[in-house]
């Protein structure tokens, strides 16, 4: 049978080529000849096959075509919807063609808006398309089985969030946003257009700022609320291998609005676009050519397509290399003599700086394990070093952030800046306040404090001022002063958290950190393949008390791994979160005696004194009606005490409330030991039994009760988390604003202010 | 303030910060070593291994989870980790610990453990 997802890929790079063609021979022969219509014809064909690519994949997943071997690995047939729509981009293959289909489309918007750029934006943006189409056709999602499975192995639990699903579609139409503004640079350099494609590109650039900052602080906000580590960045490298783009293409907003207001920085800002762009690729290829696969949690295969991601960056470093040289005396240096150390354009200089340090020093530390392994064995460097090295960068930004924004272009005076000063101390004062109120951290923090107040109350006045005049004139304030709330949610949440670990049995009440805190008894539910363990533990405080369901799932993966996630419980509040996670859980008694074991069918186990031997299973009554409701499910067991003649028993499992323990079954022999059947898993052949030795059984008051239960549980008090959020959505709500705001600017057709 | 100020000013700021940075670049480094080298090291490593399932427990006292790491060569060293279970711990191919060894208490402290388990986002069923 013909594949219909890989023929359509190999037609999209053919027209893909054809496209790169025609606006080759448009820029060539110059504009207006016409053959700019063979490459519009070229990329809107390769539009439509990459889509039709991206929609058979699609429906692979929605209909369970497993004789894909990508669909066979990432989804399976009791998957929601939502998780198999996003099961799509859950592995590499699928993603890359994500990639591919989003800078398609933004492509067409390109190709609409360039205008009279269209044959050279084009001609550099479809070559950047053609190495993603290689990736994507040396590792094809559409790569088919020699036997098809029943079954697919589903998707891991960790993904199925719907922050998750949403993570890689805007991570990657930030990287295919990247794109556009070094094409309307390289394009702008090469026909000596030095100043006209800032305009344009601004927007873009803003876009891909956006898009790339939400995709990270979704990753984060994911990461806080399902992983149960409690943390929301960790400095993984592929953590940061999308936080170095985003740094250089935060420097280069700066550098084009410099440029556009002040038309100097050209050639800065053709560094800063092609650096940005590159570090794209570059950080493909740390996270996705399995170079980093020992040092990151994130454990990337290598799927064959180093090599061509090393021939990708070098081709688009040697045109961006190239063009610079060539081009360098052509470019003029136009600036003023002096420059005031009170002046926005100082400030925007130095936070440029600021930016690409902090850039280049995290982007050392991802690449410690390149680095190292040229010279000796390879090692990676500890978190502790982007800490260290970043917290002095970010006191400067935020020092910045206090004065700058409040500063117009060209000198000033500073009694100027002295009027707003009550504000920028006012901010700095009461967060100084607060953070020694609650203990005296190390210097470094404490100025990062200081600054991160004054920042974000002069941005707040700043925000006030111009919305007055036009909101969207506040577009950088609201990013600046999300900013300044970030960094001191980022400070409350990991210099002042208390976190313990506290062991509960079940039912007694243990005050932590001024809750108190008690674990009623677990329920343990059979999930498709393991078992959920909720656990229940209320909480109260003063006259307040809530109920906290911490989930423990231990999964079987269809490749017969075993797994185990948490699902951690936060309760939020505007100045500080309660994080509990469930460290580990177990039913039985400190004494041991009491164990929860699973059986498989045929299988022996020995319990004390006990021998077991899992028989059958069996229904006792209901076998015929079919329902789930009212149903019993038992297993029938061989029981022999100390070797002697076997005794048969067979405990029951009530299926239709997963929430009642099964009934206790005593054991044959002189002690007083009991089974309980709690739990069945038919596919596996497995059952679940609590055994209650002779001595915990004895220990109990009420033989009918359920064996008793313990859980470690993690207990943090994080303050400042709602900030950060805040603080974060502003950042990307102002720069949203920012787009709206270049756009109509560069419409309107004066550009500069 | 001069042009030509700015530039030296800001070069040696740029100098100074990546000196700074490669400083705490090398003495952040956790090269990977094997469990004897570990045990001699004095600062932060990484030791790649299996663990052993029996070992894994949590330490009611301290709770802190304690295990056995076995490298490919045999040699076994225990470990603690003051920290939540991760994922797919006890049926990870590979364990990475970073840390250091504590001399006193005979025992591997881990600040992070890296799971390298087959099944996480990426599949071992390359070849299938």
């Amino acid at each position: 049978m013909i594949n219909f997802g890989q023929l359509s890929l190999w037609l999209g790079i053919i027209t893909l080529c054809l496209s790169s063609l025609g606006y080759w021979v448009a820029f060539a022969k110059g504009d207006g000849t016409g053959t700019e219509s063979y490459g519009r014809t070229g990329f809107i064909s390769f539009t439509i096959f990459v889509s039709a690519a991206a929609i058979l994949l699609m429906v692979a997943f929605l209909g369970h075509h497993f004789e894909y071997s990508y669909v066979t690995r990432y989804s399976s047939r009791d998957l929601p919807l939502l998780y198999l729509v996003s099961a799509f981009w859950a592995g590499q293959e699928g993603s890359f063609l994500l990639w591919v289909f989003l800078s398609a489309w933004l492509g067409i918007i390109l190709m609409v808006k360039s205008g009279r750029h269209e044959s050279r934006v084009m001609l550099i943006y479809t070559l950047n398309n053609l190495f993603l189409m290689i990736l994507l056709i040396k590792q094809s999602p559409f790569r088919t089985l020699a036997l098809t499975p029943a079954d697919g192995y589903g998707m891991n639990q960790l993904l199925q969030d719907p922050w998750m699903a949403v993570h890689p579609p805007i991570v990657f139409l930030g990287y295919a946003a990247y794109a556009i503004p070094f094409a309307y640079a390289v394009s702008a350099l090469w026909r000596r257009d030095l100043d006209e494609w800032i305009g344009p590109a601004l927007p873009w650039a803003i876009f891909a700022f956006v898009m790339l900052g939400a995709g990270i602080i979704i990753g984060g906000f994911w990461s806080y609320k399902v992983l149960g580590w409690g943390g929301y960045w960790g400095w993984d490298p592929v953590e940061n291998a999308s936080l170095l783009p985003w740094l250089a293409g935060t420097a280069l907003v700066h550098g084009m609005i410099l440029q556009k207001t002040k038309k100097r920085f050209r050639k800065t800002n053709f560094l800063l676009v092609s650096f940005s762009f590159l570090l794209v690729i570059y950080c493909t290829f740390l996270t996705r050519s399995g170079i980093l696969a020992d040092f990151s949690v994130h454990s990337f295969t290598d799927l064959g397509i180093t090599g061509w991601l090393v021939l990708f960056m070098g081709v688009f470093a040697a045109i961006s290399v190239w063009l610079l040289v060539t081009r360098a005396k052509n470019i003029p240096v136009e600036h003023e003599d002096d420059l005031s150390f009170f002046s926005r354009e100082f400030g925007f200089i130095a936070a440029m700086m600021l930016l690409l340090l902090s850039c280049l020093v995290t982007g050392l530390g991802t690449s410690a394990p390149l680095i190292t392994r040229i010279m000796e064995k390879p090692a990676s460097v500890s978190t502790a070093f982007y800490v260290k090295t970043n917290l002095p960068l970010a006191v400067l930004v935020l020092l910045l952030l206090s004065f700058v924004p409040q500063m117009p272009f060209g000198n000033n005076k500073p009694g100027r800046l002295l009027k707003k000063l009550p504000w920028a101390a006012g901010g700095a004062i009461i967060a100084l306040a607060v953070a020694l109120w609650h203990g005296s951290p190390n210097i470094g923090v404490l100025l990062l404090v200081v600054f991160a107040g004054a920042a974000t109350a002069m941005n707040l006045e700043l925000a006030i001022r111009l919305m007055k005049k036009r909101f969207s004139l506040s577009s950088s304030a609201l990013v600046h002063l999300g900013v300044g709330l970030m960094f001191i949610g980022i400070v409350a949440s990991s210099v002042y958290d208390h976190s313990e670990k506290e062991r509960f049995i079940q039912g007694a009440t243990v005050p932590v950190m001024g809750y108190d805190m008690s674990l009623s008894a677990p329920r343990f539910l059979e999930t498709g393949k393991g078992e959920k363990v909720e656990i229940p533990l209320r909480v109260s405080k003063g006259g307040n008390s809530f109920l906290a369901q911490l989930d423990i799932i231990q999964e079987k993966s269809s490749s017969g791994q075993a797994q185990q996630f948490v699902h951690p419980f936060i309760k939020r509040g505007l100045l500080s979160d309660l994080y509990l996670a469930p460290v580990d859980f177990e039913t039985r008694d400190t004494s041991e005696l009491s164990k929860r074991i699973s059986v498989k069918k045929g299988e022996s186990v020995q319990l004390g004194p006990y021998t077991l031997t899992f028989v059958a299973y069996h229904l006792p009554q209901g076998m015929g009606s079919g329902t789930m409701q009212g149903m019993q499910l038992g297993a029938q067991i061989s029981v022999s005490y100390k070797d002697g003649t076997p005794e048969t028993i067979s405990p029951v499992l009530d299926m239709s409330h997963p929430d009642n323990p099964g009934t206790r079954v005593r054991l044959p022999g002189p002690e007083t030991a009991s089974v309980t059947l709690a739990g069945v898993n038919a596919s596996e052949k497995t059952i679940t039994l609590v055994y209650e030795g002779p001595e915990s059984a004895s220990n109990k008051n009420d033989a009918a009760s359920s064996p008793k239960t313990w859980a470690i549980i993690d207990i943090s008090v994080k303050p400042g988390m709602t900030i950060l959020w805040i603080g974060t959505f502003l950042m990307l709500f102002g720069g949203i604003v920012g787009i709206v705001r270049r756009r109509q600017k560069h419409n309107s057709g004066g550009g500069i202010r | 303030m001069k042009i030509k100020k700015m530039h030296i000013i800001g070069g040696i700021v740029i100098i100074a910060a990546m000196g700074l940075a490669m400083n705490a670049f090398r003495s952040s480094l956790t090269p990977y070593v094997t469990v004897s080298d570990a045990k001699a090291y004095g600062h932060s490593v990484q030791v790649a291994g299996i663990t052993e399932k029996e070992s894994i427990r949590y330490a009611l006292d301290t709770q802190k989870l304690v295990f056995t790491l076995r490298e490919d060569g045999g040699a076994e060293m225990a470990i603690e980790y003051d920290g939540a279970k991760p994922a797919n711990f006890e049926d990870a191919d590979k364990v990475v610990a970073i840390g250091r060894w504590d001399k006193n208490k005979g025992i591997f402290e881990a600040k992070q453990l890296l799971i390298k388990c087959p099944t996480k986002y990426e599949g071992r069923v390359k070849g299938v």
